[in-house]
């Protein structure tokens, strides 16, 4: 049992909702078994070949963070999409990519008057979080539980973190949390790897798509075959807000959060 | 299959510049000297830039486009991918502020030949007649110089070049029809022709969109890959690279890529005598030119108009109005997302195939005057990521477990008219740029009447999904398109050009582009902008010298000039009701 | 003619419908069904189009001339020389056009992303590359019924609308193997060649099933049944080639499978038409892009050849 786990903490991986006992990690969650993006690349044209490989074969070396700031983002990264249901080898990096774009200050094309540059961002965030862990939980955060860590970033997550105000007053909360999982949310989801998982058809030029209505899967691509599974015990980050909206003044500001557990079937 | 037949896809080598697999441009193009004195100046070869430059070459003008962004080889240079495709926005620094800022870069600015055409989802609605005096309607924004008689043949004829595909009968606004027959559904248009039919809405389907839904000369149709907003690399979806650029370069215009503009220089004659931008390496340059049009969208037109500052016009280069950057509009375009029991697939077909304009126009049963459309969105995954993170605070293990269920999920955009206000503005920030000029700085605020709207419009959006067989129904508030900024009038007292473009001030600087826009409706902008542009293209073509070398004002309107389309216009599409 | 074949009883009909046939004096009859295939033909060419966009010129040709097809088989209902000049000239014309929309097609398919490196992708997405040809069908009934003789007529041959001008063009024995052909037609000798076709249209047109349900993932076990059925009536029609037995036994056995089929495909079709998003109240939207409802009845076409076919006689040794 234990080898299936490959190293990782087995209180760190999804759980079987009837049993409540870890569920192993694969080289592929999600409900598409087979689906592979990857394998259709001699239908993609040469730029998008090229592009895709790059970003699997060849994550960018380490050239924006220095040693600790890469383990400390990293280790953020960890939570904000935690890939413990992945074995290691398929794992997609974030922090590589994360750096890559500070590295040559690309941006999204605009900054918040209410955020400082994107480089500063990442610079006095971790401090931020730091003191946020320390202010909660007596430690620095790298040096927390996973759980404990689990519940620094959801104060941010939330709006509403207690320590190092004179940070956020020039940084806020809102936006600081936007980018971080915007920029998690780049690297991840635009991995080949993170297509598989969620049945995404990937590039589609020269070839096109053909069944175009009732979510009928191309030829090359593959039912569901949905499974349930719960998010691991020590995890704060399972729920979701489901709300209606129109109960909502905004989609924009923090709203209570009403617990939706594990997935839906 | 496991490969296409004889192997893996290869790029052709050849030397033609593509503009799609089959259409080429002729290069080399004419190239003009600085010192010569050109006819036009155009900043900017977006939307408006790459008509302007497409007329006035075929009418027989010099004519030299500058772009900031590169002049695109698709390809080689465009991807089938959301990551990759970082490169067509404009993603130079600015900052957006106010109670509701505006995100910018990939949500509505475009960057390199086409500008925002190559990256738009081609909507093509026309604005309704209504939307030509809403303040004498409703007491609201303000009224448009023109009526929408007087932009009608443009629109007609710019959906000929596009060309535009939807239903044979578009009932709202201007009832009219289309050359090209409307486009397949996918999964979110099915969503929102049975929310819609289920609530007795009327929806129009297959369109109005620029995308092909028939092949067009050396253009393919549509595929139904979903990539547009990352550039159509088959040439099915119109931009101005695919559908006047190539006959711009025919006819002897000049395209200066990677061309920043800094400023337009203003001579002694109170007359613009050219402009200043860096090359690529930096280096600064002077185009002479007769006459200038700015054509760089709402927020570079506006910062180039500012940064141009000079003697007699400090507060910004014709800004004696004092309106230049103000009356900046967004569209409220809060993405309603639905999941369904059955699969959807939602990133097939084109995000844009079906919508709405039901709710267009102004009820008196409203507490708000004007009112939206409801159109189809087709996020991939990066984007759809974002908006399961604003919409349901996903993070960590919720969002990957959202995520998995990407494939269940619709997505419809509401297109909310927001009013002009003048607190909404774009100044230059103290902030510089990499070549030393200030940046932008957008400041957005929501108004009552807005803020009544959106409510409004997002509760209908909402309607439409559950009535369409959603079990759960959440939203995102955000904001679609850029318009106004240097809107057009005919007081010079409260606009910055008049209804040609022409600034008030000075005679020989135009303007066109979306910032001419005194109020936007809920329509998508890119058809009016390139009408305006043929309209205005049309004007200067009437005017001939007089441009160079009169102070004159003719505010005659002329005639369209049909024959100024590209030629490979004609021929084709259906007899339409217009 | 009509209400004289009415009053009589159901089977002494068939009978007589079957004698006509297999003396070829069947012309007015051919000719009003060509008009009708023409028409239905038509319309879905011009709503198959409009798909396209007609964004060529060339695309309305089609349209054109199935209703002119229409209208000369309405005229060679009424008049012998009507069926023997204007229907045969138009449905020569069709004939051509046909294959001209076939090249067309197949180009249309080479100059889409891919081309025909992506054949199935391309062809389930780009112009229906045996639709023109199908779209023959309704001309080579014209065609054929302008060389036979009519209903009323005495059997007595005439050399009135016989293609000897042609004939003299061609080398001799061309020319009298030409002539001859056209005698043994107007006698219903000709199952051979109707056979022939019979195969291709079931051929072409269990292609078009086949990619077209594959486009829908075959959802349905039904959209298997033209994929079956068609490769049998092609087989059984050139099987008929060779044996006369199988010519009046299997083939009009067959076609009538396939013409049953062809109306619970059209059924299917209808419904599938109606069940989509919106159904009735987007109703010509849905025509355009739900199942295609005028594509089963290409299908029962073939089997109409077929059963037409086997009724007739074969040409003299």
């Amino acid at each position: 049992m234990k080898s299936h786990f490959d190293g990782v903490d087995p209180i760190l991986c999804p759980r079987d909702p009837k049993t409540g006992e870890p569920l192993p990690p694969r080289s592929q969650p999600g409900y598409y078994p087979g689906f592979s993006t990857l394998s259709q690349g001699a239908f993609w044209d040469t730029a998008t070949r090229a592009v895709v490989d790059k970003r699997v074969k060849h994550p960018p070396e380490p050239k924006f963070f220095a040693a600790e700031a890469w383990t400390f983002w990293t280790t953020v990264f960890a939570h904000l999409i935690p890939q413990t249901d992945r074995i290691p080898e398929r794992q997609i990096p974030i922090v590589a990519t994360l750096d890559h774009r500070l590295a040559n200050d690309q941006t999204a094309g605009y900054r918040y008057e209410t955020m400082p540059p994107d480089r500063v961002v990442y610079e006095i965030g971790i401090e931020a979080i730091d003191r946020e862990a320390q202010h909660r939980y007596r430690g620095k955060f790298l040096v927390l539980p996973y759980l404990e860590q689990d519940l620094v970033l959801k104060a941010i997550h939330d709006g509403k973190p207690e320590a190092a105000q004179e940070i956020w007053k020039h940084m806020s909360v809102h936006r600081f949390w936007q980018m971080i999982m915007g920029d998690a949310i780049d690297a991840y989801y635009a991995h080949p790897w993170a297509w598989d998982e969620i049945g995404f058809g990937g590039p589609a030029y020269p070839r096109a798509y053909t069944r175009l209505e009732r979510g009928e899967p191309e030829p090359w691509e593959v039912e569901e075959q949905r499974y349930v599974w719960l998010a691991p015990a020590n995890s704060a980050s399972a729920e979701v807000d489901s709300s209606p909206s129109h109960h909502a003044e905004s989609g924009q500001h923090s709203l209570p959060v009403r617990s939706s557990k594990g997935a839906r079937r | 299959m496991k490969k296409p037949l004889l192997g893996e896809f290869e790029t052709p080598s050849s030397n033609k510049y593509r503009v799609g697999p089959l259409q080429s441009i002729h290069m080399p193009m004419r190239r003009f000297r600085e010192y010569e004195d050109v006819d036009y100046v155009i900043v900017g070869v977006g939307s408006a830039g790459g008509v302007l430059l497409q007329r006035l070459a075929r009418a027989g003008f010099n004519v030299v486009g500058l772009e900031a962004g590169p002049f695109w080889d698709t390809e080689h240079d465009w991807v089938s991918d959301e990551a990759g495709s970082h490169e067509l926005y404009w993603t130079e620094p600015r900052v957006t502020g106010g109670t509701d800022p505006l995100a910018l870069g990939a949500n509505n600015c475009g960057k390199g030949v086409g500008g925002g055409s190559v990256h738009w989802a081609a909507f093509t609605p026309r604005l309704h007649p209504s939307d030509f005096e809403i303040y004498t309607r409703d007491s609201v924004g303000a009224d448009w110089p023109i009526t929408y008689d007087e932009i009608r043949p443009y629109y007609e004829q710019l959906e000929l070049e596009m060309p535009v595909s939807g239903p044979a009968y578009y009932p709202w606004g201007h009832p009219h029809g289309y050359a090209y027959g409307p486009h397949p559904m996918g999964g979110v248009g099915n969503a929102l022709i049975k929310g819609c039919s289920a609530l007795n809405i009327p929806v129009s389907i297959g369109g109005p969109v620029a995308i092909l839904s028939g092949s067009h000369g050396d253009r393919p149709h549509c595929i139904y890959r979903g990539f547009c907003i990352q550039g159509c690399k088959v040439g099915a979806k119109a931009s101005t690279l695919v559908t006047h650029v190539p006959d711009a370069i025919r006819t002897g215009a000049e395209i200066r890529d990677r061309s920043m503009v800094s400023r337009i220089e203003l001579g002694k004659d109170g007359r613009v005598t050219g402009v200043h931008y860096f090359d690529n390496e930096g280096h600064s340059h002077f185009q002479r030119a007769k006459a200038v049009i700015v054509s760089g969208y709402a927020i570079e037109t506006p910062r180039l108009l500012l940064n141009s500052a000079c003697p007699g016009h400090e507060k910004g280069l014709g800004n004696s109005s004092g309106t230049i950057g103000r009356y900046l509009m967004a569209q409220a375009g809060n993405v309603v997302l639905g999941r369904f029991e059955q699969p959807v697939r939602m990133y097939k077909a084109p995000p844009a195939h079906a919508l709405t304009e039901e709710f267009y126009e102004t009820n008196p049963k409203n507490d708000f005057a004007r009112g939206f459309a409801i159109q189809t969105v087709g996020p991939l995954p990066v984007a759809f990521g974002k908006q399961v993170l604003a919409a349901k605070k996903a993070w960590g293990w919720g969002l990957r477990r959202e995520m998995m269920d990407y494939n269940h999920w619709a997505a419809f955009g509401l297109l909310g008219e927001i009013l002009p206000w003048k607190d909404n503005a774009v100044t230059l920030s103290e902030d510089k740029d990499c070549f030393g000029l200030p940046i932008a700085h957008v400041t957005f605020n929501l108004h009552e009447n807005d803020k009544k709207l959106i409510k409004a419009a997002r509760e209908k959006t909402e309607e439409v999904m559950q009535a369409a067989g959603a079990t759960e129904v959440v939203q995102e508030a955000r904001y679609a398109h850029l318009v106004g900024a240097c809107r057009m009038g005919s007081d010079p007292r409260t606009s910055v050009v008049d209804k040609f473009g022409r600034s008030h001030d000075i005679p020989n600087l135009f303007v066109c582009d979306g910032s001419l826009f005194p109020t936007q409706g809920s329509a998508n902008p890119g058809l009016t902008i390139q009408a305006l542009a043929a309209r205005t293209a049309d004007y200067l073509v009437s005017q001939g010298e007089r441009i160079f070398t009169s102070n004159e004002r003719d505010m005659t309107t002329t005639p369209i000039r049909r024959e100024l389309a590209p030629p490979e216009t004609w021929g084709k599409g259906v007899p339409r009701l217009k | 003619m009509a209400n004289e074949l009415s009053l009589t009883p159901p089977v002494l009909d068939m009978k007589m419908v079957a004698n006509y046939v297999r003396e070829g004096r069947f012309q007015r009859s051919l000719a009003l069904l060509t008009a009708a295939t023409s028409v239905i033909s038509g319309l879905e060419v011009a709503y198959e189009h409009y798909r396209g966009s007609y964004s060529r010129r060339v695309m309305y040709t089609p349209v054109i001339l199935s209703g002119l097809l229409a209208i000369a088989g309405v005229a060679a209902f009424f008049s012998r020389r009507a069926a023997r000049t204007v229907l045969r000239l138009v449905s020569v014309v069709t004939l051509i056009d046909a294959l001209a929309g076939f090249y067309f097609h197949v180009r249309g398919i080479h100059r889409k992303p891919g081309g025909w490196r992506l054949p199935m992708t391309n062809m389930i997405m780009g112009p229906p590359i045996f639709a023109p040809l199908l779209f023959g069908t309704s001309a080579y009934l014209g065609l054929i019924a302008s060389y036979l003789q009519r209903e009323e007529s005495s059997g007595m041959p005439s050399t009135s609308g016989r293609d000897i001008w042609f004939a003299r063009l061609l080398p001799p024995s061309a020319g009298r193997e030409l002539l001859s052909a056209e005698q043994d037609m107007r006698e219903g000798r000709f199952q051979r060649q109707v056979a022939i076709v019979t195969g291709i249209s079931a051929l072409l047109s269990g292609f078009e099933a086949y990619y077209s349900h594959y486009k829908n993932n075959f959802r349905y076990a039904m959209q298997w049944s033209p994929v079956v059925i068609a490769p049998v009536l092609a087989g059984v029609a050139f099987s008929s080639i060779k044996s006369r037995r199988l010519a009046t036994t299997a083939l009009p056995a067959v076609s009538a499978i396939a013409g049953a089929d062809a109306a619970i495909g059209f059924y299917y079709h209808v419904r599938g038409v109606l069940r989509r998003p919106g159904g009735r109240k987007r109703l010509l939207y849905n025509v355009m892009y739900g199942p295609p409802i005028f594509a089963p009845l290409l299908f029962g076409a073939a089997g109409m050849l077929g059963v037409l076919a086997s009724l007739l006689r074969r040409r003299r040794v």
